[in-house]
């Protein structure tokens, strides 16, 4: 909305989405301890840690998506679009909506890749059919499947290899036109040049989304990332742009991780 | 067979030689390995045999009575050249019916206990369930007694498809329960994470991918009425006239075999083997369907 300095930190501009004071349950199990941090609007917020230490729990926060399961809730405030989203009376369907996401196996329906994109999209809009097509060529261009897919849209999804898939879900994801994708190591799955796509389609996203990435690959998290957030034990460590992140952390615990003492 | 202190003699012939190994040892296992094939073969064999003189017999004495005027014509009195088309006709109308009824009652029982069920109610629901499926058929047949014969008065075809019904559904409920929990929370999640709702995510994504083994448990659950005599007994009854009316007594092949078997009359002998390879020509082709048709996910 505003402008940006030129060391890429947005000063003026408000989050996309704000965490505050927010704790995590599973059941008596506390997951989540006391964490604040703000998803800057357009830029990829990358998470990393070892596992169990939060991140995709965090994520799955950001939707609602615990909600599923009875004995996980969530206390403090997350704010996105002027509310807070773990309060009472969100409609999670329009949350879900508006916060995409797409998971670390890719997860294609059984239906056509078609159907695929059109099943979202129905779910919140009423298009025509020329409509409804040319959301799906728009998606499936910007996720780089269209020349791959298009003589067969009518085919089944599950049929496609699993980068494909992956794009596919991307692009499944992206066609409810949200405005945060969350994304939960979504290449851990792939090998590395369906990898090396899907970073670059980061690039691409984040022009237009605001994007929430857990990883477990430091390098992803320095190639894709503009701030980076270390986790630990249910705790965020520290929280900075890539560079500094990478290059001259402030804590030890992430200096450690970072360079792979443990983990 | 194997005591603890001799289960370190290999070691010890291999200390010696790597390729030579206690030869006592190492005979015993060759000739325990010999019997465990000998045994589980000839167990194998016992069920084919039995299986295959079953079939054999069957056709041999039943295709013998296979004419045109099985199909055609209804039972009729002896010497009378009668067929089977009313027990035929009438065995798909209420195996039909049944399924009709007991398939969506227990598919939507099926998605309750995988999706929606909790605590006692979702226990005691599957626990009741499980229990029809090995409760004794004749004892669903006298529920419908009293509960729909008795009352109307009448036997009747609709009768004896709601004892068929029963049969079928915790067959198609537990079925449904299964396949619908093989479906990864993974695809769940992502059409929750659409912002799909639950009962949509159900019908149009997770019921989809478990489809096949949903459909799988109908068709062994047709299978599995369509040769039942028992429940048909005290409520259908049986009608040795052409007739398709659900309110009327009802002809089905089961029970005509049942009644024509043991009579003194042998064109009615031979009528009942030509109904039991009916049946069991039918229970086979929908048993086929099922492996052939839905290939590894069958039962």
């Amino acid at each position: 909305m505003t402008t940006q300095t030129d060391n890429g930190q947005a000063v003026t501009e408000k989050p996309a989405i704000s965490v505050k004071s927010l704790d995590f349950y599973y059941g008596e199990h506390k997951a989540l301890r006391n964490i604040s941090m703000d998803f800057a609007r357009r830029k990829v917020t990358g998470m990393i840690g070892p596992s169990g230490c939060g991140k995709s729990t965090l994520l799955r926060v950001l939707n609602r998506m615990y909600d599923l399961y009875p004995g996980q809730r969530a206390t403090g405030e997350v704010v996105f679009d002027g509310r807070n989203i773990i309060g009472q009376g969100i409609d999670l369907n329009r949350l879900r909506a508006r916060v995409g996401m797409v998971f670390q196996k890719p997860t294609p329906f059984p239906m056509s890749i078609y159907d695929n994109i059109a099943f979202g999209v129905k779910l919140h809009e009423k298009l025509s059919r020329s409509e409804m097509d040319g959301r799906v060529e728009d998606v499936l261009r910007r996720v780089a499947l269209w020349a791959e897919v298009k003589d067969r849209l009518k085919a089944s999804a599950t049929a496609l290899s699993g980068g494909q898939q992956q794009r596919l879900c991307i692009a499944r994801t992206i066609a409810t036109r949200p405005e945060v994708v969350l994304l939960d190591e979504p290449t851990s799955a792939l090998d590395p040049v369906s990898t090396a796509r899907i970073e670059e389609l980061l690039d691409e996203l984040k022009k237009e989304f605001t994007i929430a990435i857990v990883t477990h690959n430091m390098q992803q998290a320095a190639r894709c990332a503009d701030q980076v957030a270390f986790f630990y034990l249910g705790e965020l460590v520290e929280m900075d742009s890539t560079d500094r992140m990478f290059t001259a952390p402030r804590e030890t615990r992430t200096q450690d991780y970072i360079t792979g003492r443990f983990g | 067979m194997t005591r603890p202190n001799e289960t370190h003699r290999p070691s010890q012939a291999v200390a010696v030689d790597g390729w030579k190994v206690n030869s006592s040892l190492a005979m015993r296992r060759r000739l325990m390995d010999r019997l465990a094939t000998v045994l589980s073969i000839s167990a194998t064999a016992v069920a084919l045999i039995a299986l295959g003189s079953i079939l054999f017999t069957l056709i041999i004495r039943g295709a013998g009575g296979l004419s045109l005027i099985t199909f055609t014509h209804s039972t009729a009195s002896p010497g009378l050249n009668g067929g089977l088309a009313n027990a035929i006709v009438g065995s798909l109308i209420q195996t039909a019916v049944s399924i009709l009824i007991g398939a969506p009652i227990g598919m939507m029982c099926g998605i309750y206990l995988a999706d929606y069920g909790r605590g006692w109610m979702a226990s005691t629901t599957r626990f009741v369930s499980d229990m029809l499926l090995s409760a004794p058929s004749i004892l669903i047949g006298l529920f419908i007694y009293e509960l729909v014969v008795v009352p109307t008065g009448q036997f009747s075809g609709l009768a004896g498809s709601l004892a068929l019904a029963i049969l079928a559904l915790p067959i198609v409920v537990r079925t449904t329960e299964d396949m619908l929990r093989l479906v990864p929370v993974s695809l769940r999640e992502a059409g929750i994470g659409l912002g799909a709702s639950k009962w949509r995510v159900i019908l149009f994504i997770c019921l989809r991918a478990a489809r096949t083994g949903v459909l799988t448990g109908v068709l062994l659950a047709v299978a599995r009425v369509a040769g039942e005599t028992a429940p048909l007994l005290f409520t259908s009854l049986g009608n040795l006239d052409w007739s398709v009316s659900l309110t009327r007594p009802m002809a089905s092949l089961p029970v005509t075999i049942y009644q024509y078997a043991g009579s003194a009359f042998d064109d009615w002998v031979q009528l009942a083997w030509t109904g039991a390879l009916l049946v069991t020509v039918g229970v086979l082709i929908i048993n086929i369907l099922v492996r052939v048709g839905f290939g590894r996910k069958g039962a």
